[in-house]
């Protein structure tokens, strides 16, 4: 063999080793990770979908945000002080924050981003109503003055449902809240790749190296977000068939909603991990519009409460795995502090259809129709809407089943106008338990008449519980007053939980540090 | 020929326009609210009026399509409701993958289904014949989706020769490209196989008959030349309109296509803004379509002429 000849086979053979070494290392710099739905946009504020809010996590960084035992710690702030008459909070920045643009985070960019989530936010116009002024004192100090108290300040400053309360330059900030912003710099973990963004089919995010990690490990939305990968690269796979090969083949490494359906599939690969999600879960809601006959008759609410058996939505929803939904005769999300099952005997005692029936006709029901809207496109909505088509049958309701998208769903329930002039009656949906921790980010539970959400429940006695929930100094007196919420909210049948669920998430052996959480958590996950 | 382009070419206009109308009317009277998904479902009515009314949805029928057309005159798509992005770059985005879709799927269709198509013909009555014709009934009969997943399941799953999704511009390296396209196109050309063969085979039997095709046999021409030279260009005409139809199937089919093999083309953009009323960028997608149509069938117009040249416009 000529030596040139041997020299450029050596080096072949050489490169031809070191190449799967190199892409290794290339590959466990980059997370591929599929999430629940398109990433639409990535405004915190004006985007209200979970997804949105999953991304605006990476990107942006919050003052406050919830840990596991849903306390709020502090996060971009370094310290905060309240008045002794509770109308004055004093909040101090943490140094060395940064945006993304290499600009200093300044306590006016804090204002200026509250301002703006405030008007958009449930518990955010909860404390624009009661707001005297709010102002920074210096680069790193800011003043939030009350007219009244509102004790539940830090956990609205905390709170991880969408709308996020997240901090972005003041300039970015004074976009109207009702319109998008177009420039998505924060100071979180990562960085946004606005350049390779293709909507519905990939969003990447950079680990953004002038992050100011707080020394603390990583708990939820609070403590150290140390990432440790050059680039997460989100790949929309809207199949869900096709996301399930693909995490087999190793096309992908993390899978945020996998189904039901699918799992056992996946539980089969020795590659794959299988594990629940989120362990606050989701609540099935049966919503009635209590303007318009038959439910603005409370007997007809409650001769459906009757008859809902919460195990047949569930299994519709999650199929026979058990493991995956748990009877929940409450308002609030069970396992959490304020969880109880007062007056909830409504709904966890044996299901009377005669009863129901009985109420019925007392009430003067007299087969009206009722419009119920059913999201076909949606397994969870769907799968509810046909429980309750089904009892409702039974039970001597004249249902109108209306199969329908979300989309037209989330337009129609919207209106007011009568059901027979394009209105509605009912529509099933669900929210996720982390939303209903408390009476606060749960926006089904208020009953503030016109202002309520969609069904537009009137019961001013509720609302003045929920009111004295707000101002209970401690946990004690929260329990006491959330048992009284959750009496009253049976009894005057505001809406119909179906039942409490759980979704599985699934990932490739190899990846590592996935935490069970209401949101993916990216801080703290390794590959190997 | 040159007139007669140019009277086609400015055909497109009206039909454009007529598209344009009856896509906007449509989008107009069907239910649901881009308003009512952004707002969430958290959302008060009152917040979901304001977001209308921020993006103009208020507004009468008549002035949104006057200004919609305004802008779509001077060029410009307008701006998704939900990425604040131009549509016109959302297209820009999505048009590489689908427009590789289609070319490789048509290659590969044309192909596999003409030589299929003059083989049954040939061998009209026997096995071979037959077992062509089950095929084709196969390829009509089976759902595209069906199709899509079989073969990602025993190509990418079982045996790992190709990618289970995803897409990989040209850019990037063709091989890598031809990867993540053969089977989409593998399954999208199902139908499409199936549909242009039986009408090759039918248009084949027709020619075979002709007193040119006994005259070229009897003078000595072998079976080849007769088959693919006199007989296949004279029964061009029919193949090629089909295949000019067949366009709508493609767009049609690549919707589903794109969904199973999570593609980043026009058919996912298209159904992503219609679940979500993203409604510029569905005008701005079925206006495109439209416009490749009636571009298509002009293309296959002018492409009769050189199979036939008694065909003079």
């Amino acid at each position: 063999m000529r030596r040139r000849d041997f020299l450029t086979s050596s080096l072949a053979a050489a490169t031809s080793l070191a190449a799967p070494a190199i892409a290794r290392g290339a590959e466990a710099r980059v997370l591929r990770f599929v999430p629940q739905a398109n990433l639409p946009n990535l405004d915190p504020v004006w985007g209200t979908q979970y997804v949105v809010r999953n991304a605006s996590l990476l990107v942006f960084d919050t003052l406050f945000g919830l840990d596991a035992s849903l306390t709020p710690r502090p996060q971009m702030c370094e310290s905060f002080e309240t008045s002794s008459d509770g109308l004055t909070w004093r909040f101090r920045l943490r140094p060395g924050l940064t945006f993304h643009d290499g600009t200093r985070v300044l306590a006016r960019d804090a204002t200026a981003s509250l301002g703006r989530w405030m008007a958009r936010d449930t518990m955010g116009q909860l404390i624009r109503a009661r707001l005297d002024a709010m102002a920074a004192s210096d680069d790193r100090t800011f003043e939030i003055r009350l007219k009244t108290p509102f004790p539940k300040l830090l956990f609205a400053l905390a709170k991880g449902n969408p709308n996020l309360p997240a901090i972005m330059p003041e300039r970015i900030a004074q976009t109207d809240p009702f319109k998008q912003i177009s420039e998505f710099i924060g100071s979180g973990p990562m960085t946004f790749q606005k350049d390779e963004w293709v909507p519905g089919s990939r969003a990447v995010f950079a680990r953004f190296n002038g992050y100011a990690a707080r020394d603390e490990p990583g708990n939820w939305m609070a403590g150290g977000k140390r990432i440790y990968f050059d680039r997460v690269e989100w790949q929309i796979i809207p199949d869900a068939a096709t996301a399930a090969a693909a995490l087999q083949s190793g096309e992908v490494d993390w899978w945020e909603t996998p189904l039901p359906d699918l799992v056992p599939l996946l539980r089969q690969n020795e590659d794959v991990r299988v594990d629940i999600a989120d362990p606050l879960g989701n609540v099935g809601i049966l919503r009635m519009n209590h303007l318009y006959p038959p439910f603005n008759d409370v007997r007809l609410r409650r001769a459906l409460q009757m008859v809902v058996n919460q195990p047949d939505y569930m299994r519709a929803i999650v199929g026979n795995d058990d493991a995956l939904w748990k009877p929940m005769p409450s308002f609030i999300t069970p396992g959490t502090p304020l969880y109880t099952e007062a007056g909830g005997e409504a709904l966890s005692g044996p299901r009377d259809f005669a009863a129901a029936k009985k109420l019925l006709a007392e009430a003067g029901y007299g087969g009206e129709k009722v419009v119920m809207l059913v999201a076909t496109d949606l397994i969870i909505t769907k799968g509810q809407g046909d429980v309750s088509a089904d009892v409702m049958a039974k039970a001597g309701f004249n249902v109108d089943y209306v199969a329908t998208d979300w989309g037209t769903v989330g337009a129609r329930r919207a209106k007011k106008d009568p059901p027979s002039q394009g209105g509605w009656n009912m529509f099933h949906t669900w929210l996720a338990g982390v939303d209903c921790i408390n009476p606060a980010p749960n926006i089904a539970i208020h009953t503030t008449g016109p202002k309520a959400w969609f069904g537009w429940p009137d019961n001013p006695a509720i609302e003045a519980m929920i009111g004295d929930w707000y101002a209970a100094p401690d946990l004690a007196s929260e329990k006491q007053q959330i048992e009284k919420i959750n009496r009253a909210s049976m009894e005057f049948v505001t809406f119909i939980p179906t039942g409490f669920f759980y979704g599985y998430q699934a990932w490739r052996r190899g990846v590592e540090g996935i935490v069970k959480a209401p949101f993916p958590v990216f801080w703290d996950v390794k590959k190997a | 020929m040159g007139t007669y382009f140019l009277r086609r070419v400015l055909a497109t206009i009206p039909v454009m326009a007529i598209v344009a109308l009856f896509v906007f009317s449509l989008l107009y009277i069907a239910p649901g609210d881009p308003a009512a998904v952004i707002a969430g479902d958290q959302a008060s009515p009152e917040q979901i009026a304001h977001i209308r009314a921020s993006l103009g949805l208020d507004r009468p029928f008549i002035v949104r399509f006057g200004d919609w057309l305004w802008h779509v005159v001077h060029g410009d798509l307008g701006t998704s409701i939900f990425t604040n992005l131009p549509v016109s770059h959302m297209i820009a985005q999505r048009i590489e993958p689908t427009l590789s879709l289609m070319i490789v799927t048509l290659i590969l269709s044309l192909v596999i289904a003409i030589p299929m198509g003059v083989i049954a013909a040939w061998t009209q009555g026997k096995w071979q014949d037959r077992l062509i014709m089950v095929f084709a009934v196969l390829g009509f009969s089976t759902p595209v989706f069906v199709i899509g997943y079989v073969l990602a399941f025993v190509f990418a799953l079982q045996l790992r020769w190709l990618p289970v999704q995803g897409f990989v511009p040209i850019e990037q390296g063709f091989w890598p490209f031809l990867r993540t396209l053969v089977l989409p196109a593998f399954t999208l050309g199902g139908i499409y196989i199936a549909l242009i063969a039986r009408i090759t085979r039918a248009s084949m039997l027709d020619v075979l008959s002709q007193d040119y095709v006994r005259t070229a046999r009897a003078k000595g021409l072998g079976e080849r030349p007769v088959l693919f030279v006199h007989a296949l260009k004279n029964a061009a005409v029919p193949i090629v309109t089909v295949v000019g139809l067949g366009v709508a199937l493609l767009i049609g089919g690549a919707v589903v296509t794109e969904s199973v093999f999570a593609i980043p083309g026009l058919g996912r953009l298209t159904v992503d803004a219609i679940l979500r009323r993203d409604y510029p960028v569905i005008q701005g997608v079925v206006l495109l379509f439209s416009f490749v149509y009636v571009l298509v069938n002009l293309v296959i117009d002018l492409l009769y002429t050189v199979f036939d040249p008694r065909i003079r416009y």
